[in-house]
């Protein structure tokens, strides 16, 4: 029997995964714009995030009601508790893409250091994630969150990487100290955006198991 | 606290005539806890819940197999004295039923065909059970007006009251709150709470949402079957079986 509910819980999922759209393209561009120096992207990155903020309001007005109305149990409570999370994750990754967005404006009027294609590969990894947490989202898909969680160490050692190559070029060349430091805080933000992605996932496996797999070590030392 | 198993179901089967109404019953209810029954109409609950004071003797034609005990103890078996039974095992039901008598006598009643005749004992037992029942100081100053003169909710504390002035171990409640507005159910929902910490408390209802307000372990039934039983909060954030998932959420039929 299809209720008035489920009814509800599509149009949340739509609007998820309109934020989930959204998003992607904010963190794309966002990349694009530092790897071309396109200020015409970055600035659609900024612009762009107003949508995204208005939908995180939606989402929580719909759960809240949902919460409150339907009383709902067991598979809809975990959807909308997940969407809830989602959201919010989908938000500050937004974020971190205006972030980005606003270095690469800053750094595209001075001269390029060469660190173009770290930040290209490590930014398609960290979208990457993002892509496959909202697929397996969309999907239900247990198996590919779990894939996504396993992806954040690889972000992980690039960020190392990339944080070390660039300290090493800021020895060499002081009067890059700037343009390194504010390269430093653009790596961090992809790595957080990796972290986030986790996230999500994490909401998949909580919406289709019920068991929260966050903070892992904590649960395993129990 | 421990749970202590109080009434315990094993491979338990009920038959209407030739209608097989439960199928291999196998559960536990715990002292000081509400068990919830819960499933669709004729899914076997309210009958499961008359088995556990014989209220289905009543029937012709019934029959029961399978072990059904409290404490350890065979209710079915033939030398247990029913009347001592039910003394042991009280039960409200869905519609409130006061007898036509003054309040006080309502609550009375029991401790009287008990053949308790000190008055002092039987007042301050009165008292007791309408304080328990959160309705003593409604009807303080009127306990010889008739138990018919209260609102729907009020009666259906007085029935309570009735039940455990007679100091049973485990109350029954088919669907207590049914009949009652909003604030009166509230209210029967809260005595729950306060009663578990002096019975054993197994409730059938049809409402999902007081099931899970107020119990500690629910049992789904379905056709005559045991789906699933586990903690309340379990069932309701993960059940595990599919039939348990659709019928909670709304997906049944």
């Amino acid at each position: 029997m299809y209720t008035h509910l489920h009814e509800e819980i599509e149009t949340l999922k739509l609007k998820v995964l309109k934020m989930v759209s959204l998003t992607e393209d904010a963190v794309e561009k966002s990349i694009k714009a530092y790897v071309n120096k396109d200020l015409y992207l970055a600035e659609e990155v900024q612009d762009g995030d107003v949508e995204v903020n208005r939908l995180e309001v939606e989402i929580d007005e719909l759960a809240l009601r949902l919460l409150a109305l339907e009383q709902p149990v067991a598979g809809d409570l975990r959807f909308i508790l997940g969407c809830m999370r989602i959201s919010v994750d989908l938000e500050r990754i937004a974020d971190e893409a205006v972030n980005i967005a606003e270095r690469s404006i800053m750094l595209s009027s001075r001269p390029a250091l060469p660190f173009h294609e770290n930040v290209r590969e490590m930014g398609s990894k960290a979208l990457a994630m993002l892509r496959h947490a909202a697929q397996a989202f969309s999907s239900g898909n247990v198996e590919a969150a779990l894939q996504v969680c396993s992806l954040d160490n690889e972000v992980d050692v690039l960020n190392h990487k990339n944080m070390r190559e660039v300290i090493e070029y800021m020895i060499h060349d002081t009067p890059a100290i700037e343009r390194s430091v504010h390269t430093i805080i653009l790596i961090r933000r992809l790595e957080r955006i990796g972290d986030l992605a986790t996230n999500i996932a994490e909401s998949v496996v909580f919406i289709a198991r019920g068991v929260n797999i966050k903070h892992k070590l904590y649960f395993d030392e129990r | 606290m421990a749970e202590t198993v109080k009434i315990s179901s094993r491979n338990l089967n009920f038959y209407y005539s030739d209608f097989h109404a439960l199928q291999d019953i196998s559960f536990d209810m715990h002292q000081h806890q509400a068990t919830a029954l819960i499933g669709p109409s004729g899914c076997g609950k309210s009958t499961f819940l008359r088995c556990i004071n014989r209220m289905n003797d009543l029937i012709a034609g019934t029959r029961i197999e399978g072990s059904l005990t409290m404490d350890g103890q065979d209710l079915n078996d033939p030398d247990h004295d029913v009347v001592v039974l039910r003394r042991r095992v009280g039960m409200v039901f869905q519609k409130p039923n006061p007898f036509p008598k003054t309040i006080y006598e309502n609550v009375a009643y029991g401790l009287r065909v008990n053949g308790v005749r000190d008055r002092d004992f039987i007042d301050a037992r009165v008292e007791e059970s309408l304080k328990l029942a959160a309705l003593w100081d409604e009807v303080k100053d009127r306990l010889d007006q008739s138990g018919l003169s209260l609102s729907g909710g009020q009666q259906q504390r007085l029935c309570i009251a009735r039940a455990m002035a007679v100091e049973p171990e485990v109350l029954l409640m088919d669907e207590p709150a049914s009949a009652l507005d909003p604030i009166a159910t509230q209210k029967i929902e809260e005595l729950i709470h306060e009663l578990k910490s002096r019975f054993t408390i197994v409730i059938v209802t049809h409402s999902m949402q007081q099931a899970a307000r107020v119990s500690d372990r629910t049992a789904f039934f379905y056709m005559g079957r045991l789906i699933e039983v586990g903690p309340t909060d379990k069932l309701f954030t993960r059940p595990e079986n599919k039939q348990t998932e659709d019928y909670i959420t709304g997906r049944f039929g």
